[in-house]
């Protein structure tokens, strides 16, 4: 098959790797086959502006967008440059004006490019790519505006990459070299390209195979990571590349979730009972880690997001069922996660993945078997009508043109709801709300019988003194104090011989 | 698919098949208990471990030979049946189940086994399951009709019980080694004068494969 061209793509003489100066560093066409030093001196030297050679992570982003507005500047001097030394592009002398305008186009695309990159990486691509095209030297923001993310990338890597030694250089020189030759092969489609990476993938792990004497699972470590460093570095070029219809292919597929809206998780048939507080949480991840599949770029890491996602459905059904889940259960519930988060460009993270992932990971394991369902349950989207909702064709088709929402009209027939209103039984949000509702004047009652008590407290505690008193007073009348009225006698009245003492000693007598 | 043999094809002695299996039929023969009983050896049981069963992996040892058996299961629903071919596609082997109590998912099954023939002709090893045999009385597919169907299908026939754990082993046990034939035919077949890197690229070759290549690029637009 197409293993020959292939082969011939990838066995790059060396000497065409290296920096043109001859530093010894290896070179990179974005910048005219000069080593990123001499590429810099050489910028410097043109554009006359001090760029901070500074290699600190912390303060790349911050330089770059530093060069991002020098770039609309840079650019133009070095326009006026070329306009003056026509010399330079012999062949195209002739063609002076209309170059000229050319090149104006592009400027203004650059600087578009260097602002928003970060929102239209399409565009970007395009962009650099004319430029790469027209032999053009491309602002240092564009050749760097990989960035942060490979330069990260790139660094680990090469850090794995010294574990191994010898293979790891050759490896490296590998993957950087079939890097060089996927930038040149811009005008591939899609197809092309994903052969050109899974030939890349068979003949690495063969050679992978033979030097570690088939040891497969360290093939499969370092097949990984070659995976991570390829996919980031080319994933600009290739995700959604405008050669194909995905782009067009992922609004349809938004815009048909979207007027899929009313889709009830009881016409899917789904085991999943999100009023219980557990499993809506696990709903809530599952739509969040389909959501971040966009955000990675290595097909791996956007298989482990549909796996994580996959995971917390099973956790939902399983606390909902208590039993393992089955195909039977997981796809519907999969189908509604997809319809409730509607993923951002579903279509094309799907065709990327299936073209670019290694296939040992995507055909048999237990991730591939996800992606596989996330495929069926995509197709099925787009496929679904009334019949696949037990609905009549009439029903269907006022649900899908917003004339009758089912969740209305359901809630009087179905669910006699229970007196707790008719959207608890669809909307979680609601449901936490009535629930909360609940709670609080559950809360109101205990304080109202708290106050009663408190009241009546009180009330005993102002008439318990009366009581007391009125006992007290009660007492008081059943046993008054009589004070017996003490007859004063003097104190030696009983003595009869007093009369007999002599005068001194007689006892003189007071009256009590 | 095939190529996960290839993958798995060490230079050294050890030598180690991956299979891909789907689990068709209807939905409540009991594809899952049969599965859960295989890789488990549970049946309804509280104390099920596993997460999901939806996906589940056994590891066998056949006559020295390593296999890893992944078996997908899919959903049975009626509405779900045109997405069968995104799940079987690359699949050595396929398991039909039907209830022996229920004709209509035996006919099901039969729609399966057209299909299959003619997504992936003869590559893939059909079996055909009649499940359920300790509800026999209530039988209401004949064994004779049963099993004439499968042998003018070129697939095996078993009779299997997930909840007395009846002739599953047998079942998954004879899969594997008539799939390890199959892949060892084809090897023997590419491997006949070709050179070593393209016996390594077998797999990818399968892969893209004319008519295979189509469903698989447009699963998601048209499938």
């Amino acid at each position: 098959m197409s293993q020959r061209t292939e082969r011939r793509g990838i066995h790059v003489d060396q000497s065409d790797l290296l920096c043109k100066k001859g530093c010894g560093y290896y070179g990179n066409a974005a910048w005219q086959g000069l080593c990123s030093k001499c590429w810099r001196e050489e910028y410097q030297r043109v554009r006359q502006k001090q760029i901070q050679d500074d290699w600190a992570l912390a303060e790349k982003l911050q330089r770059e967008e530093e060069a991002a507005y020098a770039s609309s500047h840079g650019v133009q001097t070095q326009s006026h440059s070329q306009a003056s030394t026509p010399q330079q592009q012999p062949g195209h002398a002739s063609l002076g004006p209309f170059s000229k305008f050319e090149e104006k186009k592009t400027n203004e695309k650059t600087r578009k490019v260097t602002t928003v990159k970060k929102f239209f990486s399409p565009s970007s691509r395009t962009a650099s790519k004319k430029e790469a095209q027209e032999g053009r030297t491309p602002s240092p923001s564009i050749s760097r505006h990989a960035s942060f993310e490979s330069d990260q990338v790139s660094k680990d890597f090469v850090d794995f990459l010294k574990n191994l030694q010898k293979p790891g250089r050759d490896i490296h020189k590998q993957c950087r070299a079939f890097i060089v030759t996927m930038s040149g092969k811009k005008e591939l489609s899609a197809e092309e390209l994903s052969e050109c990476v899974q030939d890349f993938y068979q003949n690495m792990a063969d050679r992978l195979m033979s030097h570690f004497k088939g040891s497969s699972e360290s093939v499969e470590q370092v097949m990984d990571q070659v995976e991570k460093y390829i996919m980031t570095r080319l994933y600009k070029s290739v995700f959604c590349p405008e050669t194909t219809d995905d782009e067009k292919k992922d609004l349809a597929t938004q815009n048909r979730i979207r007027a899929l809206h009313w889709v009830t998780i009881q016409m899917l048939c789904v085991s999943m009972d999100e009023e219980i507080p557990e499993v809506s949480e696990n709903v809530v991840k599952a739509i969040t880690d389909v959501i971040e599949m966009d955000s990675k770029r290595v097909p791996r890491d956007k298989l482990a997001c549909i796996t994580r996602c996959s995971k917390h459905i099973f956790s939902a059904i399983r606390i909902t069922k208590n039993e393992p889940a089955s195909a039977d259960d997981f796809l519907p519930a999969l189908i509604y996660i997809v319809l409730k988060a509607n993923p951002p460009r579903i279509q094309s993270n799907i065709q990327y993945i299936t073209r670019f992932c290694n296939p040992s990971r995507l055909m048999t394991g237990e991730d591939g078997y996800y992606f596989t369902n996330l495929c069926c349950a995509v197709a099925f989207i787009e496929k679904l009508d009334a019949q696949s909702l037990n609905l009549s064709t009439e029903e269907f088709e006022r649900y899908m043109s917003g004339q009758a929402s089912p969740r209305y009209s359901s809630s009087e027939g179905d669910w006699p709801s229970s007196g707790s209103g008719p959207a608890t039984a669809t909307n979680p949000v609601l449901a936490q709300l009535n629930h909360n509702l609940e709670l609080l004047s559950g809360l109101s009652d205990r304080q109202e019988t708290l106050m009663e008590a408190a009241q009546s407290l009180q009330a005993d505690l102002l008439s318990w003194p009366e009581t007391v008193q009125r006992e007290v007073h009660n007492i008081l009348e059943k046993y008054p104090l009589e004070i017996v009225p003490c007859t004063v006698s003097a104190i030696d009245a009983n003595n009869m011989d007093n009369e007999n003492l002599p005068p001194p000693l007689t006892p003189q007598v007071f009256a009590g | 698919m095939a190529a996960a043999a290839a993958a798995g094809g060490n230079s050294g002695g050890g030598k180690t098949y991956s299979f891909k299996v789907v689990l068709l039929g209807e939905g409540c023969v009991g594809k899952t208990s049969l599965v859960l009983r295989y890789c488990e050896n549970k049946f309804n049981d509280k104390h099920i471990t596993t997460l999901q069963a939806s996906f589940l992996t056994k590891k066998l040892n056949i006559t020295g030979k390593r296999v890893n058996l992944a078996i997908w299961d899919t959903a049975g629903q009626e509405r779900f049946h045109a997405l069968g071919p995104i799940y079987y596609r690359d699949s050595n082997g396929a398991i039909l189940v039907y209830d022996i109590t229920d004709e209509d998912s035996f006919q099901k099954v039969k729609n399966w086994v057209k299909e299959l023939r003619k997504m992936l002709g003869n590559e893939i090893c059909l079996c055909i399951v009649g499940n359920k045999i300790d509800l026999d009385k209530d039988r209401h597919v004949s064994v004779e009709e049963a099993e004439s169907y499968a042998e003018s299908v070129g697939a095996k026939h078993y009779h299997t019980s997930a909840k007395l754990n009846k002739g599953i082993e047998e079942l998954f046990l004879d899969l594997c080694k008539r799939m390890m034939e199959t892949a060892q035919a084809e090897e023997r077949m590419k491997g006949n004068g070709s050179s070593q890197a393209a016996s390594s690229r077998r797999g990818v070759q399968i892969v893209d494969d004319e008519p295979q290549a189509t469903p698989a690029g447009g699963c998601c637009s048209s499938g």
